[in-house]
């Protein structure tokens, strides 16, 4: 508990902002909610977590005692597998259960909060007086009945994970494990890690509506190391989706294990750039990362309100060429950032921060909405009931554009293809941001040449918007499975871009004369 | 509160016994958490919370698994025991997994390292709300501020651990943390921002809010008007802050599971002169009220101090029991605790003025490094080094190369460890470093 509050004191807490692969690798546009009233005493999440509409109602009243603006329970119940096969066995095993209720009493820009894991009425109460002590007004009356918002159905799965054993996971890992293994001879050790995750969300507001969200996720990750004349090399792929285990063909394993290959051999050949500026071709798929970071967070609505972001007074003006359109879109069916309501049950949906080149909208939570009295955009995410939400990317991409990707590399003379990454991170004042280039191509005289690798790539926000010259026809989302920090909070967040030429970055290089 | 802890975690590892287990660890833990922020003049949130929870290992017929919860209802938390003991039973077994023996928790040693401040524990509302306001006046003086938040983030943790093989042991510690963070009016769109935070177990290790606050806004304003430096190979001095973090990367593949695994440049450098004989760390966890000292690590492993590099050459990794039988290594300890890297004799401002040209490090953004190979490539904000002083701030920079070699040519150590980190490094001079700019 404590070093993690001393990383996030010590390297995230200056408005930066990071996403990265897993540790060991080292608008949504507002649409009108469908409210449909269903019988509160049949509400299987309330069963779930021992509650009716009365604790609910008792509890609000005691989080509202001093006022508010908006108030709300948030319960969780996570239910998580993590399995890790090394040297041809399962060596690590673990299950967990987090189970709490999270509660937020908002007034203005001010936000009281606390949380309890016990679910009993004198512990949710206790707690809700220590949230509701960040007010002094006049108390609110809570609502006595609750309206159900409909259930989203972007990630509803057949058989939930809390229902699949340890013995139909097995046979997936060693797949993994014996493909990786008898790809290559030069492969002498592979680690395969598996995690799923059975979540249910139970939401109620002040305003009197009840959300519930099932939410799966799971994640499926091949690291391989290979010797070859005394050097060691090692690359990794995992792919992650709110699926369940259907969702594992062998195919798509299979793929999965041979790009982990292929990145991986791939490095001894592989070489570092020289150092200095250079166009930078972003291929398609993972490199939206650089939306992620050079816009994405930038506009994220709280650092906005604030003032501490480059982009806190560009909204309307024009930020790029014409044929760059950047969306956010919570709404694309089992996607990892995918959420049917965002962790203030908003509902989720698309928001285009670019169009056309033009800037055209922040990400929001509630308090921001409010603040700029605009719909939230489904943006206000938090990690867990331990902590209150923020504006938050979800499923961040790149519409396609007029080129194609031959074009776009015949027109670089001197300059690198960035194809995978490991981590990226953005300082939200300066508009600075970098991101980690495991594998990528040299480029030279209009053709790919060489293999890179290990390079860090850093740009200004604003900046490579307007360098970027070219956009492909080619759109893809990644579908690795990316994680994204702010704050000391990690939530689940897809990405995807086309191919795309910036025609100026600094690329991390040696070989300095 | 150790006692009830003691208590929870003993019960843990007697159903799980009684559930078939051949062997169980359990840790029960408590910690409190409180945090008040302050932006622009206003109080902007508090949050204040408790939290519990029950971890277990379960070693059962040659297999093994982990597991944890929050849900510690009495009738839940026994079926989810017995399903731990279950779940192990599905597995397949793992002949280098076995219980901690117990030799290695046996004389554990008694020092009392001070880690609990009853002032932490009696901290009200109306103190902490007066250092946010004194955070916030200092981080706020300077007519170039848009926005600063401070905080105040304080608490303790309490956890206690039994095994089914003899061991018992409860930890305490407290904490208090001040800080700020500063973002000003730069030229343009541009904002310059930086932050202070500084931490310790004891309310009176902390510094005054007001020169946290103050060194936030210092941090800061030397941020303004930075520009891209250029493409050169150069000397680069890395301030202590940013020391600390560069020693992360570099320890970050120092362990016998990565060793174990194939992916540590580390393997082939233990008993060897891997580094300039100017680099010394020792993993010490006994500092008294260090940030990260403690009397056993996660598996139990008796506390003491591990060199892990004399003179630049690696006498120790870090071991936990597992990977060391499978690596055949003798344990040490699976987490690191304090990190002390041997000071040098010069201040900052001398190490500057001895290289007289080169890029001054005082923060990094993003990067990586492969801990297979050593090859690293981060981003990096600092100042150029112009006649021996601190010149020019620059930023969207990136240094490149591999980790063995630049501590290789580690060339001087400050006398300036940081104080504010469980990694206690001082600044730190290299030579010959490729930087990509302009």
């Amino acid at each position: 508990m404590e070093i993690k509050r001393r990383h996030f004191l010590g390297h995230v807490a200056a408005g930066s902002a990071v996403v990265t692969m897993p540790a060991f690798l080292s608008g949504c546009g507002a649409n009108q909610a469908i409210q449909i009233a269903e019988p509160i005493p049949d509400n299987p999440f309330m069963q779930w977590f021992g509650v009716d509409q009365a604790v609910i109602t008792r509890v609000m009243a005691e989080l509202t005692a001093h006022g508010a603006d908006f108030a709300d329970l948030y319960f969780q119940h996570q239910r998580s597998n993590n399995l890790s096969m090394e040297d041809g066995i399962v060596s690590r095993a673990n299950s967990g259960i987090t189970q709490g209720v999270g509660l937020r009493v908002v007034i203005g820009e001010q936000t009281g909060y606390a949380f309890t894991e016990d679910l009993t009425l004198p512990s949710m109460l206790a707690a809700a007086q220590t949230a509701a002590a960040i007010a002094n007004s006049a108390a609110i009356v809570p609502p006595q009945a609750f309206n159900v918002k409909k259930t989203g159905d972007l990630y509803t799965t057949s058989v939930p994970w809390a229902d699949v054993g340890i013995d139909q996971k097995l046979p997936l890992l060693k797949r993994v494990d014996s493909r990786a293994r008898a790809a290559d001879p030069t492969i002498n050790k592979v680690t395969v890690a598996w995690s799923d995750v059975d979540e249910r969300i139970m939401i109620a507001t002040l305003d009197g509506h009840l959300i519930t969200d099932h939410r799966p996720m799971t994640r499926l990750t091949a690291l391989v190391t290979a010797t070859k004349g005394g050097e060691t090399q090692s690359g990794y792929s995992n792919i992650a989706a709110r699926e369940d285990l259907s969702w594992y063909t062998s195919e798509r394993i299979d793929s999965m294990v041979d790009e982990a290959v292929d990145r991986t051999l791939v490095l001894f050949d592989a070489r570092r750039p020289p150092a200095g500026e250079m166009p930078v071709i972003l291929a398609a798929g993972a490199s939206g990362i650089l939306l992620h970071e050079a816009i994405g967070h930038g506009l994220e609505a709280d650092f906005n309100r604030k003032g501490t972001s480059i982009y806190a007074d560009m909204m309307g003006k024009k930020v790029a060429e014409s044929f760059v359109t950047i969306i956010d879109q919570g709404t694309i069916p089992q996607e990892r950032g995918a959420l049917n309501y965002d962790d203030e049950g908003n509902e989720c949906g698309r928001t285009a921060m670019v169009e056309g080149g033009i800037l055209r909208s922040y990400l929001h939570d509630s308090i921001s909405s409010r603040q700029y009295n605009v719909a939230a955009t489904g943006s206000g995410r938090r990690q867990s009931y331990r902590h209150a939400p923020m504006p938050r990317m979800t499923c961040t991409f790149m519409e396609d554009g007029p080129h194609t990707r031959d074009e776009i590399i015949a027109a670089v003379d001197h300059g690198i293809i960035a194809e995978t990454y490991t981590n990226g991170q953005v300082q939200i004042g300066a508009g600075d941001y970098t991101f980690y280039v495991k594998n990528g191509w040299l480029v030279e005289n209009g053709k790919v040449t060489a293999p890179i690798r290990d390079v860090n790539i850093i740009g200004n926000g604003p900046e490579s918007l307007q360098r970027i010259t070219m956009v492909g026809n080619d759109a893809k989302l990644d579908t690795g499975g990316w994680t994204c920090g702010k704050n000391g909070q990690q939530v689940p967040v897809s990405q995807g871009i086309p191919t795309v030429l910036v025609s100026n970055m600094t690329v991390g290089g040696e070989n300095v004369g | 509160m150790s006692a009830d802890l003691i208590e929870k975690a003993g019960d843990a590892v007697a159903i799980l016994v009684a559930a078939g287990a051949d062997d169980a660890w359990a840790t029960a833990s408590v910690s409190r958490d409180v945090e008040f922020s302050y932006r622009d003049g206003a109080l902007e949130k508090v949050q204040d919370t408790t939290s519990r929870s029950l971890a277990v290992q379960v070693y059962a017929d040659g297999r093994y698994s982990s597991h944890q919860t929050t849900d510690l209802q009495p009738d839940r938390l026994h079926s989810f025991l017995r399903e731990a003991v279950a779940i192990t039973g599905a597995l397949e077994p793992d002949p280098e997994r076995n219980m901690i023996a117990a030799e290695l928790f046996a004389n554990r040693p008694l020092d009392d390292l001070d880690l609990v401040d009853s002032e932490v524990q009696s901290l009200d509302r109306d103190k902490r709300l007066s250092w946010c306001v004194a955070l916030d006046d200092a981080a706020r003086k300077h007519t170039r501020v848009i926005s600063a938040t401070s905080g105040v983030y304080d608490g303790s943790q309490s956890s206690a651990s039994v095994s089914s093989n003899g061991f018992s042991g409860s930890q305490e510690s407290t904490y208090c943390w001040k800080g700020a963070s500063v973002t000003l009016r730069d030229r343009g769109d541009r904002r310059a921002s930086d932050s202070f935070f500084a931490g310790a177990p004891h309310v009176g290790d902390v510094p005054e809010a007001g020169v946290i606050a103050s060194t936030a806004l210092e941090r800061s304003l030397v941020r303004l008007d930075a520009d891209k430096g250029p493409t050169m190979n150069a000397a680069m001095v890395v301030d202590a802050r940013a020391a600390a973090q560069l020693i992360g990367r570099l320890m970050g593949p120092a362990n016998a599971r990565s060793i174990q695994q194939g992916r540590s440049f580390w393997a082939e450098l233990i008993g060897e002169q891997a580094f300039s004989p100017k680099l010394s760390i020792v993993d010490d966890p006994l500092i008294i009220r260090g940030l990260a000292s403690r009397h056993y690590d996660r598996e139990g492993i008796s506390a003491k101090v591990l060199p892990i590099v004399e003179n630049g050459v690696v006498r120790n990794v870090y071991v936990d029991t597992y990977y060391g039988r499978k690596a055949g290594m003798q344990p040490t300890t699976g987490d690191p605790s304090n990190r002390r890297i041997a000071a040098g004799r010069q201040s900052l401002s001398e190490l500057l003025s001895d290289v007289g040209s080169g890029l001054y490090v005082t923060s990094w953004l993003g990067g990586n490094a492969d801990g297979t190979t050593g090859d690293f490539s981060l981003g990096l904000r600092g100042h150029m080094i112009e006649n021996g002083q601190a010149g020019r701030p620059v930023g969207e920079m990136n240094v490149t190369g591999n980790l063995r070699d630049l501590f290789s040519r580690l060339t001087a150590v400050g006398n300036d460890p940081y104080p504010y980190s469980g990694t206690l490094a001082p600044s730190l001079v290299f030579a010959d470093v490729d930087f990509s700019g302009v």
